[in-house]
């Protein structure tokens, strides 16, 4: 209604107008830019690893001890434990997704391809694998106890027979026919036969660019004296199985030392830490911005109708209504928002091209994000200039007459 | 606008029953008996005020700003209130110009009976009926003289093509319209205060509430406000002047003084206007 | 003349208690943020051993896959081979130099009580304790000789020997270590190393080194690295053969003592990449690089993207703050207009009003800071809460406490500054007419 006036009076009082716009604008480039990061990090911390993470944990043995028989002792585990009552299913696996550490190998339809088609992580495990893990075998056949192989771990691997996740299948054989196809695990012959295909199962770095690129290789391979056991527990009784499991295996080899059990669920917190860190860093920085900003308005705008007590007397002597003493105070409100909002608007695309130079991966601001922050910084000040305005809008008419 | 000349409504005096044991008779003004009174429908009467009384009340204090307070003003005078500092007539000022409630008593303006309203309708009201000069000028620093001019406009509801004929005309009825660009500060006390007459009479209001419109402005710059107020009057409108200031009040065809918030004295007689009515508005400008 | 403006500026300050209360908190919040995060980066990227850091050069060769290369911006890769590493150690052309690895083992508590445990060990050369210094609490590190003569012996830090020994003088007793005994020749004390900065290949937050063993002492135990291993081409199996790989998993340091060793030491790198080229190595472009300390924490980012992005955001809520300050401060003073018109008019002189206002400004900042630091200290629990692995940077040193109030008043006096030079500029009568 009355912008045109509002904007001039505004133009006469810049300062108060810039500090409350500029703080307008700061705030919108930085929640807009928090938000966008907070959304990416959810997005991360919601992708599936294709396993059954609520019934599983995993832990390592290492022997010690010139003694010490690492292949009958992994055979001799592994009989243990899949006889233990409330056990689903048990495999070796060298690596668990999203743990962090673990083998990934570049994988490659040529001998001797220069550079490799996919990387891929690689699992080390046996034939009960794809039923430890939880995944689902959605093409070709699982492994068969013969085709696990005693392994030396040394320089190469050359399995006969792997299953490969869909992501990586489709990557490497975009007809969606990989089952039966050859691939070089080294870049030298002998190939390896992709016997199965299964719908998930996420790589062992969190990070990595081939988060769903992985090879499941059937082989009894101990790490030196070291082997790590999956172990799926039957649905609810994880915790009670690790209490038996830890007791078991602390009788039956003195000769060894079991690491620290670690379920799945831990492993996923520890592998999102960092993003969850970030997402509380971001969320809080954006409430304790939005409340200053909106005390910031709330103090200003307090300032304003006590500096325009008299002005605002003089309007309702001159027949202004309570009402309309409140619309002038938030379209004032709206004018600073929106002056602030459009420089804010140019702010937060210079943020987001900083941000890009400072985060691997980070990706530019989708342009949505502007006027949804737009209406929540619109609402933020409507609501915070509500009380001054109501104020302004009780000043009585007779304070026209007061002389002082 | 009536065409009527101005006539004393002032006939005489009558004890107000209930106000009897006062030392001091209530003045009364009574409406001229030519007049139908009707107590809903005064036809030719601007104001009238009846037994009105104010009661402010802070904390354990009870202040009685008026009581028991008649007037009787009617279309077309020019009334001139006056009295020291805390007798009520900035109390009578701001409950005749709607800017204040009273606590009981009757009060019409030009017809309507105030005090069954609300505060919008009040607002209305001022809006259309009232126009305000105040001592301090009161115009919004911010805005120049155009936008200033523009603001009881604005909440009259006037479209842009209407607004802008009226405050060309208006400013030019008070000699500023070169300067409608300006900001108030530009400006001289006189030259405000003529600003603050434009805006007052932009939206053609039937009263015009003065208060110590020449307070702030040297002796020159005073005679000039007060040729315009006298023109404006001449034209037709209504005013009511508050002042302490006795020379000022003697310009006025009639006086009311106020004393501890009840009218103590008044003219009998209205002045004898000097000038013609038909006088050009310009020259009373200085 | 100070004591009557602080006096002024107190009681003003407690008039609005609410306005002072928003702009204290404001500053409070902005400096909280900001130095939490700053501490973090600071501390993680600070220089860890400022006095000889520009001395200690990592080394970095490529002997990567001819048709790709390690990293994709072409850098080197960031460890180096066996057969490299032994080469560097044995040519000595540096005038301090260490291979190292990093190596899980089991460790046989001789006490019974004692059940065995994985421990991390730091297996390098002799040169290690003089180059990156760490202080002994009781004996030594070992010899170049008993480097050469692949001595069973072990430096072990002072958490194990706490566990081992009570925190005894443990020196020339024995630790049992995958069935082997080593004799202990030294114990640390507390190294406090707020990022272990001479392997940042696995982690620069990660767990401690908990002892030391010499390298070649390792190798003929056939310990294998339980660090990153990388292998661009495959290789026959066996130790041996894996020796001789092109793999990657061996960090090398030099110290070279001045820009003339360092420039000798590149050159004889670069002649020593260029022969292995005829035997048909080193494929790639020469690309030799001899980082040093805070060149190589910087290459392998140390200070992660979201510390960077937190502190810089964090810097941005101080200047939304500081702003938020500036209103509410301008519209305090400009309220105070009739009392510095009044002011003026006793006498005071523009200077006089300056000195009051900015005081006042200074009081709020100094308030907020002190309100800030608390926060801070609040912020960093947090931080050590959300990064378990920051628990060595997410503290507060005198520095950064000194830094804080600093901050804090300085952005509260700047953010004083322009209401109250607006404060100045109210003329001495202006203000005593009425309105």
């Amino acid at each position: 209604m009355e912008i045109r006036p509002i904007i001039s009076a505004l133009m006469r009082s810049k300062v108060a107008m810039i500090l409350i716009g500029l703080q307008v604008a700061l705030t919108l480039a930085i929640v807009c830019n928090s938000l966008f990061i907070i959304s990416q990090r959810f997005e991360r911390m919601q992708r599936p690893s294709g396993m059954n993470e609520t019934d599983t944990f995993y832990f390592g043995s290492s022997g010690f001890g010139r003694g010490y028989d690492a292949r009958a002792t992994q055979k001799a585990d592994l009989q243990l434990l899949r006889q233990l009552p409330g056990v689903a299913a048990v495999t070796p696996a060298w690596s668990v997704p999203l743990s962090g550490g673990g083998w990934d190998s570049g994988i490659s339809l040529q001998p001797r391809q220069k550079t490799a088609t996919a990387d891929s992580a690689i699992y080390i495990v046996d034939d009960a694998a794809v039923n430890t893990f939880g995944t689902h075998l959605i093409a070709g056949r699982d492994f068969k106890p013969e085709e696990v192989v005693d392994t030396a771990f040394g320089g190469s691997l050359h399995p006969a027979v792997v299953i490969v996740t869909k992501a990586l299948a489709d990557k490497l054989f975009p007809a969606g026919d990989a089952v039966g196809k050859q691939i070089y695990m080294d870049q030298d012959p002998p190939t390896s036969t992709i016997i199965g295909v299964v719908d998930r199962l996420q790589h062992m770095r969190a990070e990595s660019s081939s988060i769903e690129y992985s090879t499941l290789v059937p082989a009894y391979m101990p790490y030196d004296n070291f082997t790590r056991y999956l172990v799926r527990t039957e649905p609810g009784r994880r915790d009670e199985v690790m209490k038996s499991v830890e007791q078991k295996l602390a009788e039956s080899n003195r000769n060894r030392i079991v690491s620290k059990m670690r379920t799945l669920e831990q492993t996923r917190r520890d592998a999102y830490a960092d993003d969850r860190a970030m997402m509380i860093i971001l969320g809080t920085v954006i409430v304790a911005l939005l409340t200053i900003t909106a005390l910031g308005i709330v103090g200003m705008a307090s300032f304003w109708v006590a500096q325009r007590t008299k002005q605002i007397g003089t309007r309702r002597a001159l027949g202004a209504t309570r009402f309309d003493i409140l619309r002038y105070f938030l379209t004032e409100n709206f004018v600073i928002t929106t002056l602030g909002l459009l420089v804010g608007g140019a702010l937060t695309y210079v943020l987001s091209l900083w941000l890009l130079t400072h985060t691997d991966g980070a990706k530019l601001l989708p342009w949505y994000y502007v006027p949804i922050g737009f209406a929540c910084l619109w609402l933020l000040g409507q609501i915070a200039v509500l009380g001054p305005a109501t104020r302004a809008s009780r000043v009585p008419p007779a304070v026209a007459t007061r002389s002082v | 606008m009536t065409d009527e000349p101005n006539v004393c409504a002032i006939r005489g005096l009558r004890s107000i029953p209930g106000a009897a044991r006062r030392i001091t008779p209530m003045p009364t003004i009574l409406a001229d008996p030519r007049l139908p009174i009707s107590f809903t429908e005064p036809e030719g009467v601007m104001l009238k005020m009846q037994h009105l009384s104010k009661v402010y009340r802070t904390h354990m204090v009870e202040t009685h700003a008026l009581r028991d307070f008649s007037i009787h003003v009617r279309d077309g005078e020019f009334v001139a209130v006056t009295g020291p500092s805390g007798s009520g007539k900035t109390t009578f000022l701001n409950i005749a110009g709607l800017l204040e409630e009273f606590t009981s008593g009757e009060f019409w303006l030009d017809g309507v009976a105030v005090s069954g309203l609300n505060d919008n309708a009040r607002s209305k009201l001022r809006n259309e009926k009232i126009g305000f000069i105040f001592q301090g000028f009161n115009l919004i620093p911010d805005l120049n003289l155009f936008d200033n001019v523009d603001v009881p406009l604005r909440y009259r509801g006037y479209n842009a093509a209407e607004r802008r004929k009226r405050i060309e005309e208006s400013l030019a009825r008070v000699g500023l319209s070169s300067r409608m660009k300006h900001y108030p500060s530009e400006l001289s006390g006189g030259q405000q205060q003529r600003v603050a007459i434009a805006r007052a009479l932009a939206g053609s209001p039937r009263l015009l509430m003065a208060d110590e419109p020449t307070g702030n402005l040297d002796s020159l710059m005073a005679r000039g406000v007060m040729e315009l107020l006298e023109e404006i009057n001449r034209a037709g409108t209504t005013i009511i002047m508050v002042t302490h200031d006795p020379e000022l009040a003697a310009r006025a065809q009639r006086n009311v003084h106020v004393m501890d918030g009840q009218v103590t004295d008044f003219d009998a007689e209205p002045k004898l206007r000097m000038q013609s009515r038909d006088a050009d508005i310009e020259e009373a400008v200085v | 003349m100070f004591s009557y403006y602080l006096q002024l500026g107190l009681r003003s300050l407690r008039r609005n208690p609410i306005l002072t209360a928003l702009m204290v908190l404001g500053i409070a919040l902005g400096i909280a943020a900001s130095m939490t995060t700053l501490t973090v980066m600071h501390l993680m990227g600070s220089d860890p051993i400022p006095w000889k850091s520009s001395n200690l050069h990592y080394v970095q060769m490529d002997n990567w896959d001819p048709n790709s290369p390690y990293n994709p911006d072409g850098s080197p890769p960031d460890q180096v081979t066996y057969r490299d590493a032994v080469a560097l150690m044995e040519a000595g052309k540096a005038d301090k130099q260490v291979a190292m690895f990093k190596l899980a083992l089991p460790v046989q508590p001789v006490n019974p009580e004692l059940k065995p445990f994985r421990a991390l060990a730091r297996v390098t050369y002799a040169d290690f304790f003089a180059m990156f210094e760490p202080p002994f609490a009781y004996g030594g590190g070992w010899n170049h000789d008993q480097d050469a003569q692949h001595a069973r012996v072990v430096v072990l830090g002072n958490g194990i020997n706490e566990k081992l020994f009570g925190g005894q003088n443990s020196v020339g007793k024995t630790v049992r270590l995958d069935g082997n005994d080593y004799t202990i020749v030294g114990v640390l004390g507390d190294w406090k190393l707020r990022s272990r900065y001479y392997d940042l290949t696995v982690g620069a937050f990660a767990d401690p080194d908990d002892m030391f063993m010499p390298f070649t002492t390792a190798i003929d135990l056939k310990q294998r690295s339980s660090g990153n291993n990388s292998c661009w081409t495959s290789s026959a199996d066996g130790w041996d053969a894996y020796l001789q790989s092109d793999c990657v998993w061996i960090q090398m340091w030099v110290q070279l003592d001045s820009p003339a060793r360092l420039a000798e030491y590149q050159s004889f790198l670069d002649a020593y990449v260029n022969e292995q080229k005829k035997s048909g190595r080193f494929q790639r472009p020469l690309n030799n690089r001899l980082p040093d300390v805070n060149t190589w924490m910087a290459d392998q980012k140390v200070v992660s993207g979201d510390v960077k992005v937190q502190t810089g955001l964090g810097f941005a809520f101080l200047a939304v703050c500081l702003v938020n300050t500036i209103g509410l401060l301008l519209a305090k003073f400009t309220r105070k207009a009739g009392e510095i018109g009044l002011r003026r008019a006793l006498g005071a002189s523009r200077r006089d009003i300056f000195g009051q206002f900015l005081i006042e400004s200074g009081v709020v900042g100094l308030s907020g800071g002190m309100i800030g630091l608390l926060l801070t200290g609040f912020g960093l629990i947090a931080v050590r809460a959300l990064y378990t692995n920051y628990k060595t940077v997410a503290q507060l040193d005198w520095v950064m406490v000194a830094t804080t109030v600093l901050l804090a008043v300085a952005a509260a006096v700047l953010a004083g500054l322009y209401p109250t030079w607006r404060a100045c500029q109210v003329a001495p009568a202006a203000q005593l007419k009425t309105q």
